[in-house]
């Protein structure tokens, strides 16, 4: 076996077409071709085909008709499938379910030991490889012990140890935290560099704008086509179209369109610096001085004595065994706690400390939980319902002591929190009797729960009618979420605590979904959320409370809370991108008042300061 | 190697049919815990669950044989002196089989040990036994486990927070909340090995033939050691035996 040649054609798909046995069809007539040394993005919406294409590569798939070369060879002919795949590393979505090993160093030396190299060059590539995702000392850790960035890392190192040619993300990044997304991004661009070829699958414009090109697939049902393709600059600025794919345009472009919408012609670029160089190049310096917009209404940063809904009294919370403590237990060498774990972020869903927390949240309030993995927010959450009990300090739920077990038990009813992923805890046959599962632990008459039922699955846009009788396992991912979040809204709680409601959706279903959480909100819920994307928590939330190290570090409203970038990025978050924006188009000469804003917001205050007549500006480009 | 030493270990703690062969057996195995460096803290904690199964063992002995002075009776039970000597005996005996066990399970990784038992059966394979497949299908399961137990626990918060009540009752609906735990589980479980299956193949895994080892078996002098030391063991068990 002889390694791929430089300068091949890696990957040609021939008029492929392909279908899967439940009778979808995928493509039908597809061609594309990726070269020796490219880097690609390729991306898609959902049904957009874009999974099956990394599976159509790499020979865990074939195509009914049409072929697909890949160094050359066709993934049918069976003699190629191992020089295929050895060349071939392939990452997966999931961190959790692309590891074989329980030792990392095992783990590595997989996809090798399947080549059948001997044992010496076996430890030679576990350590290249290693070094090369940066994860040198690891070798005797458990892989279950590491985050979710930590494990995409051994899997990609897995991948290099079968020394590929050519490497394919399927979305590698999607279930991770933004830390954890950006280290691993900096390493696929490493990667790059170094010589592999890399194709990206994704659905996050940000990341395609670091490829070389990009290609954008668009799902139908006649089959997926290539609807674009091109140099990111060139395939990202035509945001409308991507729009009408259901991709979330990059900020950058969408605040470009915004002003073309208001006449000022500024041309989309998926660079940040670049949009404002344009911005100040088509600066009118005559523009009238703006009246100042009406001051943001500041929402209090703190409520009054009594009256919150919920209140935390000097909260502390510490896990009574740690999880390490645990895993050394199996370890042969106890020093392996010591080493430089959660650089890449913790794994979700753990339980973190927390120090002193005090919090109220009023009535009807909308309360956003900032901080990155591992800053307490899940085990803040789960003190409101008393899953978790404080070790010092009281929960109070409309002034009642959660250390009640009366109290608790009412707290269930009253606050309803949604895990992370809680499509995940759907388990009964039908939507109907999912949804039932909580009104009918509470004891409800048969008509009190349908009633129940029905208005809970109204509340979530599902129709009942259409969906009760269905198995959850059939819809969507967006519908599902929807129906879990149902079977929570079933119990009528008075608070909705939720923890990443929007984590791994696609675009357009994030956005419906949020969209859905706004509407119960302004329905009368209060409603706490957890998330990563500071862009949602400013567009969406009353008040923005931000958690680091089990302390709460900072709270008020939006504004007051994004203002301070440094004070943010010491903590590993960063500014509302448009807030962000807003700041340095100040510092350029601008007068933008201080206050929050959203794309349409930052464009509407932006536009009467531009020159619309682009011919009285040089072009910049 | 080591598992075969450790076979032979359990084999000669059953092989002790005197307090005394007892003793020897127990001296050497806690000599082997000092070489191997665990605390007898980190012993304790992996025992502790085990040690109801002990105990319950040594009392059914303690009714069961029956002989000697009598010291006391209640009904049926009659706990005798040789009752007494019988708990007492099979007791330690069965601690010194779970020591056994758990300075393997401490020393040894579980891919070692799925390793060592392949390599173990590989004689099998000729009577058509899957043993490379088997070893294989217990290294997965043993890497999942984890990770199924902390799924569990995130499936269990989140029905409780749905007023499940957990308390396996089957005639409360504690059937169909058992049911709220399993199928969650099991989806989890199918939706993990599909994509486990791709990402196997991906790696040109195809079964046993022609794999290599990162670490091969090697015998070194440390096993030789050991070799030694068993025997030795074994020869000293044989005089307290006859003794």
């Amino acid at each position: 076996m002889s390694a791929p040649e430089e300068r091949d054609q890696f990957v040609a798909f021939e008029s492929v077409a392909f279908d899967y046995e439940n009778g979808s069809t995928v493509f039908t007539d597809l061609d594309l071709t990726i070269t020796a040394g490219e880097y690609v993005a390729l991306l898609g919406g959902n049904g957009s085909g874009k999974s099956t294409i990394a599976k159509l590569i790499d020979a865990l798939l074939q195509p009914q008709e049409g072929r697909v070369l890949v160094f050359g060879r066709d993934t049918r002919d069976g003699t190629a499938t191992f020089y295929i795949r050895s060349n071939t590393g392939l990452v997966f979505q999931n961190p959790d379910d692309q590891l074989v090993a329980s030792i990392i160093e095992n783990e590595v030396a997989f996809g090798p030991e399947n080549l059948g190299i001997d044992a010496h060059e076996l430890r030679v590539r576990v350590e290249e490889a290693l070094d090369a995702v940066g994860m040198r000392g690891f070798e005797h850790q458990e892989t279950n012990a590491l985050s979710g960035g930590q494990k995409q890392r051994v899997a990609i190192a897995g991948a290099l140890a079968m020394r590929p040619a050519m490497m394919v993300f399927d979305e590698a990044t999607a279930m991770l935290d933004p830390r954890g997304r950006r280290s691993l991004m900096r390493l696929i661009d490493e990667l790059h560099h170094s010589g592999i070829t890399v194709i990206m699958i994704t659905h996050y414009m940000d990341e395609a704008a670091r490829a070389q090109r990009v290609v954008v697939l668009e799902g139908s049902d006649a089959g997926a086509q290539v609807a674009l393709d091109g140099t990111p600059d060139a395939v990202l600025a035509r945001a409308e179209e991507l729009r009408a794919l259901d991709l979330a345009v990059p900020f950058t472009c969408d605040l470009a369109l915004c002003l073309r919408d208001a006449g000022i012609p500024v041309g989309p670029t998926v660079h940040e610096e670049e949009l404002l160089q344009r911005l100040v190049a088509l600066r009118d310096p005559h523009a009238r001085e703006l009246p100042q917009g009406p001051p943001a209404s500041e929402p209090e940063g703190t409520s009054q004595q009594g009256a919150a809904l919920i209140r935390f009294e000097n909260v502390s919370y510490s896990y009574g065994e740690p999880a390490t403590k645990k895993a050394r237990r199996r370890h042969k060498t106890p020093e392996s706690a010591d080493l430089p774990e959660k650089a890449w972020g913790i794994e979700p869903g753990s339980s973190f400390a927390l120090h002193d927390v005090e919090l109220a949240i009023d009535h009807h309030e909308m309360v956003g939980l900032a901080g990155h993995t591992g800053s307490g927010k899940s085990t803040l959450l789960q003190h409101m319902n008393g899953l978790l009990h404080p070790r010092s300090g009281r929960v109070l739920l409309d002034g009642h002591d959660l250390a009640d077990r009366t109290v608790a038990r009412d707290a269930r009813r009253h606050v309803g929190l949604v895990f992370q992923y809680p499509e995940h805890q759907l388990f009964a046959a039908t939507v109907y009797d999912d949804v039932a599962f909580g009104p009918r632990n509470l004891g409800l008459a048969p008509e009190e729960v349908d009633a129940a039922v029905r208005r809970a699955l109204d509340q979530v846009n599902l129709d009942p009618d259409r969906f009760a009788a269905r198995s959850p396992f059939e819809l969507s991912g967006g519908q599902q979420r929807k129906a879990a979040l149902a079977g929570v809204l079933a119990m009528d709680p008075q608070l909705l605590v939720l923890d990443e409601p929007a984590a791994g959706l696609d675009p357009r279903t994030r956005q419906e979904f949020l969209a859905l959480v706004k509407e119960l909100h302004a329905s009368g819920l209060t409603v706490v959320m957890a998330s990563h994307s500071m862009e949602d928590l400013a567009r969406l939330c009353d008040r923005v409370v931000v958690l680091d190290k089990g302390r709460i570090v900072l709270a008020g409203a939006p504004q007051t809370v994004f203002e301070d970038p440094e004070r943010l990025r010491r903590i590993g978050l960063a500014q509302p991108a448009p807030l962000a924006m807003a700041q340095r188009l100040r510092a350029q000469g601008f007068v933008l008042p201080s206050r929050l804003y959203t794309v349409d917001s930052l464009a509407a205050a932006l536009a009467p300061q531009l020159a619309a007549d682009a011919a009285a500006v040089p072009a910049k480009d | 190697m080591k598992l075969t030493l450790t076979a032979a270990l359990f084999a000669l703690v059953l092989c002790a049919f005197t307090p005394f062969a007892l003793a020897v057996d127990a001296t050497f195995i806690i000599i082997a815990y000092g070489v191997a460096r665990i605390t007898p803290k980190e012993v304790a904690a992996t025992l502790w669950p085990l040690l109801v199964l002990v105990i319950m063992t040594a009392l059914l002995n303690m009714v069961f044989v029956q002989g000697g002075t009598v010291y006391f009776q209640l009904g049926i039970l009659v706990v005798s002196e040789e009752g007494l000597l019988a708990a007492a005996f099979l007791g330690c005996r069965l601690l010194l089989l779970l020591l056994v066990a758990a300075l393997l399970t401490l020393t040894t990784s579980t891919f070692a040990i799925t390793e060592a038992l392949e390599a173990v059966m590989r004689p099998l394979t000729m009577v058509h036994v899957p043993v490379h497949e088997l070893a294989m299908m217990m290294g997965i399961a043993l890497r999942f486990l984890p990770q199924f137990v902390a799924e569990l626990a995130i499936i269990r918060r989140a029905q409780l927070s749905r007023a499940a009540e957990l308390s396996f009752n089957p005639f409360k609906g504690g059937l169909s909340t058992l049911a709220a735990l399993i199928v969650p589980l099991f989806t989890s479980a199918f939706r993990h090995s599909e994509t486990l299956a791709f990402a196997m193949d991906a790696r040109c895994y195809h079964g046993g033939e022609g794999r290599t080892r990162l670490h091969p078996f090697a015998f070194t002098w440390r096993d030789g050691v050991a070799l030694a030391v068993i025997g030795s063991m074994t020869v000293c068990l044989v005089l307290a035996d006859m003794w």
